[in-house]
């Protein structure tokens, strides 16, 4: 009985049978909801381990679910969007939501991301209460306290900067940061120009940790949307 | 005979009319032009008003001056053309411009057909009569007050003008000539020369002092002074001899003759070089104008060919949507006006010129006290900008004013041709887009059937008769749906990509991106035939960026890789490339595929075009992606082009614009 139950809010009937079919071969357990207000009532009173939330609802906008169930429970949520909707997606993942799905999506796709999630969950469970001040992802250890990264057992030299994005990345591992959330944090504002600037540190730092053994993609980049840092090295 | 269709024929079979008034100084040459203005408005007929400018008018009084440039302005208000020439003989002028420009009705008042004195020459209408026989000529009444104006143009009025100056050069001369005239009188010489002394002195008189009245009173004095000292008996007016008194009247007619003719001729050349320098101002701007490609670069040249033309600084404000722009300042030499011409305080007159379609400012009723005369740069009722000259002293003679009001319809009309140019050009363009978007929606709704039909005709077999179907073709027949789906979205994308380009509503949002993460990102959407090739991405180990909208350099990544997947055989090769160049960076999509023959290259970019040779599975495609790529890679600056990569295969290159960026440390 260690399934993780996951609820799926979709009003579209076809996508919803697609999703619960597939969760439920690969040893999901399911809640369904059709519309916001039966989202907020699921999540509060079954306590899910995991929300795929679909942002066109017909009830309620998908940001409000999300800024809702946010003011109670830190479950991670997964929002589906069409394509063209980079701006929904962007305030949903600000509101509070941890990945997005875009549609048209494929099972595996759909499959990779509740992987991605179950593991941040699992490392959530492990280390919560113990106030660690060693970060640790494949090659890749950060030592908070001293301030040290290393790859792979050696030194790795970071700008300032450099650093700073990845204390930030690695303490929201799983998540995807958009570019917004990154630049306020790091510089304190978030004009076009920082939004550049992001994008060549977040390259320059991409390049050092990728030289490392294993040759892990640890940044992962989100066209238009932001990034996140991956867990590594397990299964895939 | 073919020609009977074209106009000039029809011209001749029913002649248009043209109506000519004449502009003059008179209070009751208003009354004339509007009576040519109704007149020009019931034929439905082109009304030219015509300044002729003699001699005379350098010497107007002010008051002439003024109400003639009233006129001039009532004439144009009233959809005149106005037309200025030149010439000592008004009649002529005006025969001369009937003749050249098909004049076929003439409006004068009835002042100039009647003679003032009995003595007086055939009048102007009497003149006209003879000079242009085709004219119609329509003589209007007017008022008694333009007898007693008549008055007031006696040649008295000219004499105003005798200068000091002019009386002591008189004076030098005809001492000069009295001094030589006893020398040849001492030496013997006969009186004809000393006769000929005296009229070179009136004709020196007559070139050295302004106007005809010096040389006129020295004919007199040149008569009295040889009569006085030169002729026996000396120091009186008696002669001896007989024949005196007719030498006298000889030498008195000569000498008036010789100094007005000189005078004449002087004005005249000074007449001609303004008129030259007109021609020359007008050509140039006719000329600029043609080469003028925008609305700004007409207000330019209108602006400075005012400048050089009164030799003022001119302020010049373009008039768009309805609103003014900022002031733009020509000036001839640097001036450091520039403040006060472009106060808020001018702005307004120029803003109310531009909302009321008059003029206003200096000279005028309205806002008399700015420091610009404001005139509209308009054709009918369209204001296309509005240019304020300073008056400081003197007021623009009328000449100016007229060669002015050229200038600035010839800049109305470069602006008006400009926009008309321009809206034809927005037409021709929407009309494209109108076809486009036709031949799309024919060939998507077109090419969406026979995927649609194909995924619900295989779910609809699976439902119906899925236990008699063998795993085999259950599982092709789920294949099929899948690729069928999977064309589907693809096809979505790029309608999407269109709507982002063509819709003009969503704009393409540009920013800074890293070329291997726009690569990244393409490579998660080609299609799963790509797992057959194999795909190598190489970026160079540079960090730079370029300035694109991410999506739709996504989209072109998509389909080009996708393109190669599609028509290179299975385990071919493709290479994704980007070079970092000076202020670009070029981006290579490359196969090792059979290529594209020569003659089909060029139609790989057109619309709906899809490759003849189809490959063996017969995947369909819209001949969609590469035109959309053009497109996308034309705005971002670049061009797409096709070349052949050695030994076999194909090259899909294209730029993009790098973008600066300044590290936020």
């Amino acid at each position: 009985m260690n399934k993780p139950l996951i609820l799926t809010v979709e009003d579209d009937v076809p996508v919803r049978n697609l999703i619960t079919t597939t969760l439920k071969t690969h040893g999901y357990r399911i809640l369904l909801a059709a519309n916001g207000e039966a989202a907020i009532l699921e999540a509060s009173s079954h306590n899910p381990d995991i929300i795929l939330l679909d942002l066109g609802l017909p009830d309620m906008d998908g940001v409000e679910v999300i800024k809702k169930i946010r003011t109670w429970s830190n479950v991670p949520i997964i929002v589906i969007s069409a394509r063209s909707e980079d701006a929904d997606k962007i305030e949903a993942l600000d509101s509070g939501a941890d990945d997005y799905l875009t549609k048209p999506f494929s099972v595996e796709e759909l499959l990779a991301r509740l992987r991605v999630t179950q593991r941040r969950l699992a490392l959530m469970g492990t280390e919560a209460g113990q106030q660690t001040s060693v970060f640790t992802n494949g090659a890749l250890k950060i030592d908070y306290a001293a301030g040290c990264v290393y790859l792979g057992g050696e030194e790795l030299h970071l700008t300032p900067i450099e650093y700073k994005l990845l204390c930030l990345l690695s303490q929201n591992v799983g998540k995807v940061l958009t570019h917004t959330f990154i630049t306020r944090n790091i510089w304190g504002s978030s004009w076009d120009n920082d939004i550049a600037s992001l994008r060549v540190f977040m390259a320059s730092l991409r390049k050092k940790l990728e030289k490392g053994p294993g040759k892990y993609q640890y940044i992962q980049t989100h066209i238009g949307i932001g990034y996140r840092m991956l867990r590594v090295g397990n299964d895939d | 005979m073919l020609a009977i269709k074209g106009s000039g024929i029809n011209s001749s079979v029913a002649p248009r009319e043209h109506v000519l008034v004449c502009l003059s100084s008179s209070p009751s040459n208003e009354k004339i032009i509007r009576n040519a203005a109704r007149m020009a408005k019931a034929f439905g007929c082109k009304l030219t008003a015509l300044y002729v400018q003699t001699p005379d008018s350098e010497q107007m009084d002010p008051a002439d001056k003024e109400r003639l440039k009233r006129n001039i302005r009532l004439a144009e208000q009233s959809g005149a053309e106005i037309v200025t020439t030149h010439g000592d003989d008004i009649a002529l002028q005006i025969a001369e411009y009937a003749r050249l420009s098909g004049v076929t009705k003439l409006v004068v008042g009835r002042s100039s057909s009647r003679r003032p004195h009995f003595w007086s020459g055939p009048t102007l209408t009497e003149r006209l009569i003879d000079a242009a026989v085709n004219l119609d000529i329509y003589i209007i009444p007017d008022a008694a007050a333009s007898e007693h104006y008549r008055q007031k143009r006696s040649p008295f009025s000219r004499s105003s003008r005798l200068s000091l100056r002019d009386l002591l050069v008189m004076a030098g001369i005809l001492a000069a000539c009295t001094l030589i005239g006893w020398l040849f009188l001492m030496l013997g010489f006969a009186d004809a020369n000393i006769i000929t002394v005296y009229i070179l002195g009136v004709l020196l008189t007559s070139i050295l002092t302004k106007g005809y009245i010096c040389s006129v009173i020295g004919s007199v004095l040149s008569v009295l002074l040889f009569g006085f000292f030169l002729i026996e008996p000396r120091l009186s007016f008696r002669a001896y001899a007989v024949g005196y008194p007719v030498t006298f009247v000889i030498m008195l007619a000569a000498s008036i003759l010789t100094g007005t003719l000189a005078s004449k001729l002087k004005a005249h050349a000074k007449l001609s070089a303004q008129a030259a320098f007109r021609t020359q101002i007008l050509f140039d701007t006719n000329r600029l104008l043609q080469k003028d490609q925008s609305g700004a670069d007409i207000l330019r040249t209108t602006g400075s060919q005012l400048s050089k033309l009164l030799n003022r600084t001119i302020v010049a404000y373009a008039v768009e949507n309805d609103s003014l722009s900022k002031g733009f300042l020509f000036s001839q030499q640097a001036d450091t006006a520039a403040g006060r011409l472009l106060c808020e305080r001018e702005r307004l007159v120029a803003k109310w010129v531009a909302e009321n379609k008059r003029r206003a400012g200096a000279t005028t009723d309205q806002f008399a006290a700015a420091e610009c005369l404001y005139l509209a740069i308009r054709i009918g009722g369209k204001v296309y900008g509005v240019v304020g000259i300073p008056i400081e002293e003197e007021p623009l003679d009328p000449f100016a004013y007229s060669i002015l009001l050229s200038i600035l319809g010839e800049g109305a009309l470069a602006m008006e041709n400009k926009r008309n140019a321009q809206e034809k050009e927005e037409a021709a363009v929407l009309a494209k887009n109108e076809q486009l978007r036709a031949n799309l929606l024919r060939a998507i709704s077109h090419d969406l059937r026979t995927p649609l039909t194909s995924i619900s005709g295989n779910a609809d077999t699976l439902l119906n008769s899925f236990d008699m179907l063998d795993d085999a073709t259950k599982r092709q027949m789920l294949t099929d749906i899948y690729n069928d789906g999977e064309w589907l979205t693809d096809l979505v994308e790029n309608l999407l990509s269109i709507t982002r380009l063509g819709d003009g509503t969503i704009k393409p949002s540009f920013s800074a991106q890293l070329p291997e993460d726009v690569i990244a990102e393409a490579l998660k959407h080609i299609d799963r035939g790509g797992k057959e090739h194999v795909i190598r991405v190489d970026c160079g180990d540079e960090l730079y960026l370029v300035q694109i909208d991410a999506k739709l350099i996504v989209q072109v990544i998509v389909n080009l890789v996708n393109n190669a997947i599609k028509y290179t055989p299975p385990g071919s090769e493709i290479w994704i490339t980007v070079q970092k160049q000076e202020e670009t960076a070029i981006v290579r999509v490359t196969d090792n595929g059979p290529g594209i023959p020569d003659p089909v290259k060029p139609r790989v970019f057109e619309m709906f075009f899809t490759g003849e040779n189809k490959v063996s599975d017969s995947r369909r495609s819209l001949g969609l992606g590469l035109t959309l790529c053009r497109s996308i890679i034309s705005l971002h600056g670049g061009e797409l082009t096709l070349t052949d990569n050695q030994p076999h295969g194909c090259v899909f290159s294209f730029t993009l614009p790098r973008s600066k960026v300044d590290l936020n440390e």
